[in-house]
């Protein structure tokens, strides 16, 4: 079912945001969110659980330790030879370049992941964005039915929403 | 300054918060330039220099035996420490979620930044043969000849240079929202670059809920990063047998001074950048007052650890280090010890009074010691305990030549250069994160400039 119209709810209050996100999301609308700052209460509203990005992170870490394992010892194998009576793989010094390297895999794979699962770089603007939602408004953007729009456009209102514009939806907008 | 004078508006709103920073950004004046040309030509002098150094050699430079480690190298731990506050404070801090790290928090991400790339030049600069640097990194090569993992010059480089990729992702990332806002707002070339570096963020709720635990996990990854490189740095010393240098404490001991060091640069530069750029409606005396006491509690550390030290090499009379300390004491770097002394212990505790936490002029000439303070402590510690090892036939005294003192003048053009191109066309105050904690921003403009108010 392709949407008809786009809704943009602009509220100036984190909390009739998180109020508006509550009620679309009781009633099963689907709708994106905009925010000007990291809210944990509204990344909480929305309700989509914990991002993967952590679970990147964690197998960058290990990744990062294997390979400080490779280096040191694979290298300390390839050149075998015991230097003041210290074993060839003598394991307190080789656990600090294991340590460096699972932070720099598990820092790097954290910046990757994250650009993956955000979508960046994104070249196309997102349907419903506005500046003001960068600066100083939060914003909610439902593409519905005509049909739907008298009645989703009641709650926003009903939860503080101080303009709601209507746009045309884009028929390739992905779901944020 | 007319800016200053005005009435601060103690009821800010995220509107107010935006065109505060989006101004710090407006085109540079005559003045800003010349600035930079005045610092570019002294990194000019320094980068002359040293290529006169890489050409001649190091004798150019007032190394000699037994003193082959000195200003470059006392060059390299300071800047490594200047580097571990931003992490401090935005990472350690981000953590325990504190409230006033928001205002300032960017600028010591940046100087972060810029002190390690300070310092990863140092032992560059210190290399007589600086076109072999790179066999410090593991790499195929025809004869099989790998570094060697036991040797702590080899965790350096590992620890310094994860710690530059992760301090750079880690003041990248948190730019996204902060450099999108700005790109709106921006027009002609500087939209163009914002737009690059904001990689297309629109603040949905979905790359919010990523950018949230990819923060939260960069943070958590960069605590224990920035304790183990300045405890790497401190093993560069510690490893080695020398008397001054062969210590258990060094570790905790280097880390609780480069926290010293770092705090102090940030409230050095906060305080004229605040004047200069009118910031005292972002950057309260709150927020100077709290970064005071880290001083405060990182220089009662350091003292604790001189004390120690000192402790440890009387109870253990071990001839060798006992000579050491009376030389660093009494000996030819003796009034740099003193000096180092008064700035880092003694003049520090003046910030247990409120009112000197509260007095830019003060803080800032407390700071400026603090600096001296620590650049001393780190030549002290390598060139003083060189001077006097072992044997009395191969005591020394350094004396830094014309080389080593421009290149080190010129290491902090080149920072300062660096940090106030990034103030002025990047955001230096983070907004996104002011606006989250909105509410400790009023509260506490509002107990800074109008204390009787009710709720103040």
């Amino acid at each position: 079912m392709a949407a008809e119209i786009e809704l943009v709810g602009s509220f100036a209050e984190e909390e009739e945001c998180i109020h508006a996100v509550e009620a679309l999301r009781r009633s099963g609308v689907e709708f994106r969110v905009f925010s000007p700052i990291p809210s944990e209460p509204l990344i909480h509203a929305i309700g989509r659980g914990l991002s993967p990005v952590r679970m990147f992170v964690l197998l960058g870490g290990i990744s990062g330790v294997l390979t400080g394992i490779a280096v040191t010892v694979g290298t300390s194998w390839e050149w075998n030879l015991i230097v003041g009576g210290k074993p060839v793989v003598s394991w307190p010094p080789f656990i600090i370049i294991m340590f460096e390297l699972m932070i720099l895999f598990g820092g790097l794979s954290a910046a990757l992941s994250f650009f993956f699962f955000a979508r960046l770089p994104q070249l196309e603007p997102i349907p419903g964005y506005s500046e003001r939602f960068g600066a100083d408004r939060f914003g909610i953007a439902v593409e519905c039915d005509e049909a739907d729009s008298a009645r989703i456009e009641a709650m926003m209102r009903e939860a503080g929403a101080e303009k709601i514009a209507h746009e045309d939806p884009r028929p390739e907008s992905a779901e944020h | 300054m007319a800016a200053a004078l005005e009435p601060i508006n103690t009821n800010p709103t995220y509107a107010d918060i935006d065109r505060g920073v989006r101004r710090i950004m407006d085109p540079p004046g005559v003045i800003f330039w010349l600035w930079i040309g005045f610092c570019a030509t002294l990194v000019a002098i320094a980068g002359a220099l040293w290529t006169r150094q890489i050409y001649v050699g190091l004798g150019v430079s007032g190394l000699r035996q037994p003193n082959m480690w000195a200003v470059y190298i006392t060059n390299f731990v300071f800047w490594v420490g200047i580097a571990h506050s931003g992490t401090l404070i935005s990472a350690i801090l981000y953590l325990f979620r504190t409230r006033w790290r928001t205002a300032v928090y960017r600028f010591a991400e940046t100087m972060t930044l810029f002190a390690v790339l300070t310092a990863g030049l140092f032992p560059l600069v210190h290399l007589g043969r600086v076109w072999n640097a790179y066999w410090l990194l593991p790499y195929p090569n025809e004869r099989d000849l790998q570094p060697n993992f036991r040797s702590p010059l080899v965790w350096d480089a590992f620890a310094v240079s994860t710690y530059l990729t992760i301090s750079a992702t880690f003041l990248l990332m948190g730019l996204i929202p902060d450099v999108a806002n700005a790109r709106d707002a921006a027009k002609g070339w500087r939209r163009t670059f914002y737009s690059i570096l904001a990689f297309g963020w629109r603040g949905t709720g979905e790359q919010w809920r990523h950018f949230q635990m990819m923060y939260l996990l960069l943070a958590g990854l960069a605590t224990p990063l920035v304790i183990s490189v300045h405890s790497v740095v401190s093993w560069d010393f510690a490893m080695a047998q020398l008397p001054g240098w062969h210590s258990t404490i060094f570790a905790p001991y280097f880390v609780a001074g480069a926290i010293l060091s770092g705090v102090a640069m940030v409230i050095t530069l906060v305080i004229p950048m605040r004047r200069l750029l009118h910031l005292e409606d972002l950057i309260t005396t709150w927020h100077l007052d709290n970064l005071a006491k880290v001083v405060l509690l990182t220089s009662v550390i350091v003292s604790y650890s001189y004390i120690t030290e000192t402790f440890i090499t009387w109870y253990s009379q071990d001839q060798y280090e006992v000579v050491t300390f009376q030389a660093r004491y009494f000996g030819h770097y003796g009034p740099l010890f003193w000096l180092m002394v008064w700035g880092n212990c003694v003049f520090p505790l003046a910030l247990f009074s409120p009112r000197m936490r509260r007095n830019t002029t003060w803080l800032l000439i407390i700071m400026i010691f603090v600096n001296i303070g620590m650049w001393l402590e780190r030549f002290v510690i390598i060139a003083g305990s060189l001077a006097t090892s072992f044997n009395p036939s191969q005591w020394g005294f350094f004396r830094p030549s014309i080389t080593e003192i421009m290149i080190t003048v010129g290491s902090f053009a080149w920072f300062l250069m660096l940090f106030s191109l990034f103030s002025r066309y990047l955001p230096i105050v983070s907004m996104t994160e002011l606006k989250e904690g909105i509410q400790w921003l009023r509260q506490s403009l509002r107990d800074n400039y109008y204390p009787d108010l009710p709720g103040g």
